[in-house]
């Protein structure tokens, strides 16, 4: 029993010092941002055989080379990424986020780098249109607590003018299935995915485009602590001009239209004053 | 590439999430194991006043009630304000914390399993209440824990797989990767991770039975 327990013994002295080492969070050299991605978020972040792929992840690589300054991606999942920017576990967050006035409030947005709007998707063989996939007792498509679903009841449902229910579903994928099999007419959903689903080969075609404009950009902690926002702003419009950022774009999703940078800017975003951080000459007045 | 050309190609950082996985499970399972047998020592032994009794409580049943995703979220983000901690660090100590509590409680039972009138008798022969605990009462209880212990292993090596929400990028983690990046096969890739914390639970327990036996007290194998 005495032999059992000293060797017991040891091994908690081992762990302790192992749990002591893991314990201490990586010491951040001043000029290193940590970079919170969500991996599994194609095209704009993922994993792809140990290696970090993805619209946001080339970009973010990209500037940082062009503003001289070094950064590591964290990758945790979507839910989890504005709580870990607001309590600064991360310096900037690098992942396809829609600029928001909920988000705006906690979070501090750069220039906008994309721009999404919405598509109505029907099957291959419909012959709905933009306006009659959406009304007329339709079931249409939406993912449940996405920007669409807030989009359709403001502006349809809410409205009463126009008889159309909308049915809401866990993910776009399952929503785009139904569809096929006849339970809904149409999905509405942002254009980048529209496309994505076009390319993976499924049965569907884009009936028409809702132009919601909803700008998507990089994010920093409120009132940007580490000052990293200026560098951002001008990391962003510096590939945009050089071509390297559509460059970026089309790898990964071809033939798509790369929007101008800066977009729309909404006014209830307060970095999108002027003047804007690291780009005076721009924003709203 | 179909899908088990990605799997084998990626299968090292499957296994790389396992290790994390097990270096987690270790670490937590120490932290338990040492708090745990404090609490129970404490609770069982320790002086009866409410001054000690009545945290102890409060702890256990603190740690037991709340569900471990809500712990990560508390010690990460919670003890940031204080102290730069890891994502590691903060599921180690969530976690191994919430052990303890479940631990305190098998060593508990396996305590009071040994016959009270063994310590009498070796309080009645000269023995120090502390050197009866430790030479009669402690070794006999921790045979009666392994058993018991195997079920806390088993669960604990599940739990693991929680710590993503917070960015540790274990097993389960580094299987999601997969997924996305080749848009479907869920399937075929969780039926490859199923595998492999299964292998890790059977190994692990046959190794707590294997030890239960060795030590088990002569006359009294099962």
């Amino acid at each position: 029993m005495k032999q059992t327990k000293t060797s017991l013994l040891s091994a908690t002295f081992a762990s302790a010092m192992l749990i002591g080492g893991g314990l201490v969070s990586s010491a951040h050299a001043q000029e290193v941002y940590t970079v919170g991605v969500e991996a599994s978020f194609p095209p704009w972040a993922y994993v792809e055989a140990g290696d970090f792929k993805g619209i946001a992840i080339d970009a973010m690589e990209a500037i940082a080379e062009e503003r001289g300054f070094e950064i590591e991606f964290q990758d945790m999942p979507f839910p989890s990424l504005i709580p870990a920017l607001a309590s600064e576990k991360i310096d900037i967050l690098a992942t396809g986020l829609t600029v928001t006035e909920e988000r705006s409030q906690n979070i501090d947005f750069t220039i906008p780098w994309w721009e999404t709007n919405d598509v109505v998707l029907v099957p291959e063989d419909s012959e709905l249109n933009v306006f009659t996939a959406v009304c007329c007792g339709a079931r249409v498509g939406v993912q449940g607590g996405s920007s669409q679903q807030a989009w359709m009841e403001e502006n349809v449902v809410d409205t009463g003018d126009v008889d159309v229910e909308l049915a809401k579903y866990d993910s776009y994928v399952t929503a785009v299935d139904d569809m096929a099999i006849g339970r809904i007419s149409s999905v509405i959903v942002d254009d980048t995915s529209a496309q994505e689903y076009i390319n993976a080969g499924k049965p569907i075609k884009m009936a028409g485009k809702i132009f919601i404009r909803a700008p998507l950009a990089l994010a920093v902690p409120k009132d940007d602590p580490q000052g990293v926002l200026g560098e951002l702003n001008q990391g962003i419009l510096a590939i945009y001009e050089s071509g390297e950022w559509e460059e970026i774009v089309s790898s990964y999703i071809p033939g798509v239209t790369v929007p101008t940078i800066p977009g729309h800017m909404p006014d209830f975003v307060d970095t999108y004053q002027k003047p804007v951080a690291g780009l005076p000459e721009l924003g709203n007045e | 590439m179909d899908i088990y050309d990605v799997l084998l190609r990626d299968f090292p950082f499957l296994l790389k999430g396992l290790g994390v996985a097990i270096v987690l499970l270790a670490a937590l399972l120490v932290i338990g194991f040492v708090l745990g047998m404090a609490i129970c020592l404490l609770q069982l032994y320790g002086p009866k006043t409410r001054f000690i009794q009545w945290p102890i409580v409060a702890y256990e049943r603190v740690f037991r009630g709340i569900p471990i995703i809500i712990m990560l979220f508390i010690f990460y983000y919670g003890v940031s304000q204080f102290y730069d901690i890891s994502a590691f660090g903060a599921a180690v100590l969530a976690m191994g914390l919430r052990s303890a509590a479940y631990q305190s409680q098998i060593f508990r039972s396996a305590f009071q399993s040994v016959p009270s009138g063994q310590m009498m008798a070796a309080r009645a022969m000269g023995m120090s209440k502390i050197k009866a605990i430790r030479h009669i009462v402690f070794p006999q209880a921790l045979r009666h824990a392994i058993g018991p212990w195997t079920n806390e292993f088993s669960s604990e090596i599940k739990e693991t797989s929680l710590a993503y929400v917070i960015g540790v990028v274990e097993l389960t983690r580094q299987a999601h990767y997969i997924i996305t990046s080749t848009q479907g096969n869920v399937l075929t890739v969780f039926a490859v991770v199923a595998l492999l914390y299964f292998i890790l639970n059977r190994s692990g327990n046959s190794l707590l039975y294997a030890f239960e036996r060795k030590l088990a007290v002569p006359g009294f194998e099962k």
